[in-house]
C-alpha cells in the first residue's frame, strides 16, 4: 500500500488505536495492582491511580477504543481484587463507565477551556456518586448517605492530584506527543 | 523545558462545585441528625412535630378526649389519657430516635426521630 494514500494514512491510525489501547489497558492492570497494595481506611475506597490510563485517553483514543478501555480496565481491577464474579464488579463497571463518558463528554463540552484537572475531577465525583447511589441500592439503603461525605472528599483529593499529574504527564511526554500525531489529533507537539 | 501548568478557569469552577457537594453531602449525612431530635404525634386530627429539647405540655385530642404529652428534660411522655387502661402512661418516658409510645384507644402515636440513631448499641462482638 502506498504511503499517504487516505486507506493507508486510515490504516495506519486504526493499528495506532489498537497499540494504544493495549498498552493503556497493561497500565490500567499494572495499576490497579498497585492500587490494590495500598492500605485504605474503608472497604471499596480507591484511589483511583488505575484510571489515569483512561484520564490520558480521553484526549487520545476514538471513542469505542476509548471505551474498550474502560471495559478492560473494569476486568483488569476485578481480576486483580478477586471481585470480577461478585457483585462488587457492578460498582465497579457502573462507576468506570459513567466516569469514562462524563469524562469523555466533559471534554467534549468544554474542549481547551478544561484542563485534566477539571476532567479527573469530574470522573471522579461521578464514579463516587453512581457508586453512592448503587450502595443505597444494593446493600446500605438509605443509610448509605452517611458513606456519602468520605466517598466524596477522598475523590474530589485524589481525583485532584490524578488530573495535575496527567497534565503535567502529556505535556512533557513524548509518547504521549507522538500517540496523538499518530492518531491525528489535532493536538500540538510538544517536542 | 519549562513545565507550565495551566489550570483553567472551568477547573477551578469545578474544583468549587465539587466542594459544594461534598460540604451539601456532609450536611445532608451528618447535619440535622446532631442532637436535634424532635417528637412526632400522630392523632385522629393529623400529625405534629415539636423538638424534643424544648419542655413543653400538649393536649392532643382524640374520640376519647384529650391526650396528655410532656416533653421534658429530653424525654417524652404520655402523662395522662382518657382510656381505660393507661397502658401508654406505664410506657413510660422515650428519647432515642425510633422509640415510640402508643395509646390505641385515644388514637395517639409518639414517637421521637432524628438525633443520634446509633446511640444505643444492641449488641457487639470481639
Amino acid at each position: 500500500m502506498p504511503e499517504s494514500t487516505p486507506q493507508f494514512t486510515k490504516a495506519v491510525k486504526r493499528a495506532s488505536a489498537a497499540d494504544v489501547t493495549a498498552l493503556l489497558g497493561a497500565f490500567c492492570f499494572f495499576l490497579s495492582a498497585l492500587e490494590y497494595m495500598v492500605p485504605k481506611p474503608l472497604p471499596f475506597m480507591r484511589l483511583g491511580i488505575a484510571n489515569l490510563p483512561i484520564l490520558l485517553a480521553t484526549d487520545l483514543l476514538p471513542l469505542p477504543w476509548f471505551l474498550a478501555l474502560a471495559l478492560v480496565k473494569v476486568v483488569g481491577m476485578s481480576v486483580i481484587s478477586g471481585s470480577l464474579f461478585s457483585y462488587i464488579a457492578v460498582f465497579s463497571l457502573a462507576g468506570t463507565l459513567t466516569a469514562a463518558l462524563t469524562m469523555r463528554g466533559g471534554r467534549k463540552l468544554f474542549g481547551r477551556h478544561i484542563s485534566a484537572v477539571g476532567i479527573s475531577i469530574l470522573g471522579a465525583m461521578v464514579s463516587n456518586a453512581v457508586q453512592i447511589v448503587i450502595a443505597s441500592v444494593l446493600v446500605f439503603g438509605e443509610a448509605a448517605r452517611l458513606i456519602a461525605p468520605p466517598f466524596l472528599i477522598m475523590g474530589l483529593v485524589t481525583g485532584t492530584l490524578l488530573g495535575l499529574f496527567a497534565e503535567a504527564f502529556a505535556k512533557k511526554s513524548l509518547w504521549c506527543a507522538s500517540a496523538k500525531a499518530l492518531l491525528g489529533k489535532t493536538g500540538k507537539v510538544h517536542a | 523545558m519549562a513545565l507550565r501548568m495551566r489550570i483553567r478557569p472551568l477547573d477551578i469552577i469545578i474544583i468549587l462545585v465539587s466542594m459544594g457537594i461534598v460540604a451539601a453531602s456532609a450536611i445532608w449525612a451528618y447535619g440535622p441528625k446532631s442532637g436535634d431530635a424532635k417528637v412526632v404525634i400522630k392523632a385522629q386530627g393529623g400529625e405534629w412535630i415539636y423538638p424534643l429539647s424544648t419542655d413543653r405540655e400538649i393536649k392532643v385530642p382524640g374520640p376519647l378526649g384529650e391526650t396528655l404529652v410532656g416533653i421534658h428534660n429530653k424525654t417524652v411522655r404520655i402523662e395522662d389519657s382518657p382510656c381505660p387502661n393507661k397502658t401508654c402512661v406505664a410506657a413510660g418516658a422515650i428519647s432515642e430516635a425510633g422509640q415510640w409510645i402508643a395509646c390505641l384507644p385515644n388514637q395517639v402515636l409518639v414517637r421521637v426521630e432524628g438525633g443520634a440513631e446509633d446511640a444505643g448499641i444492641d449488641a457487639s462482638v470481639y
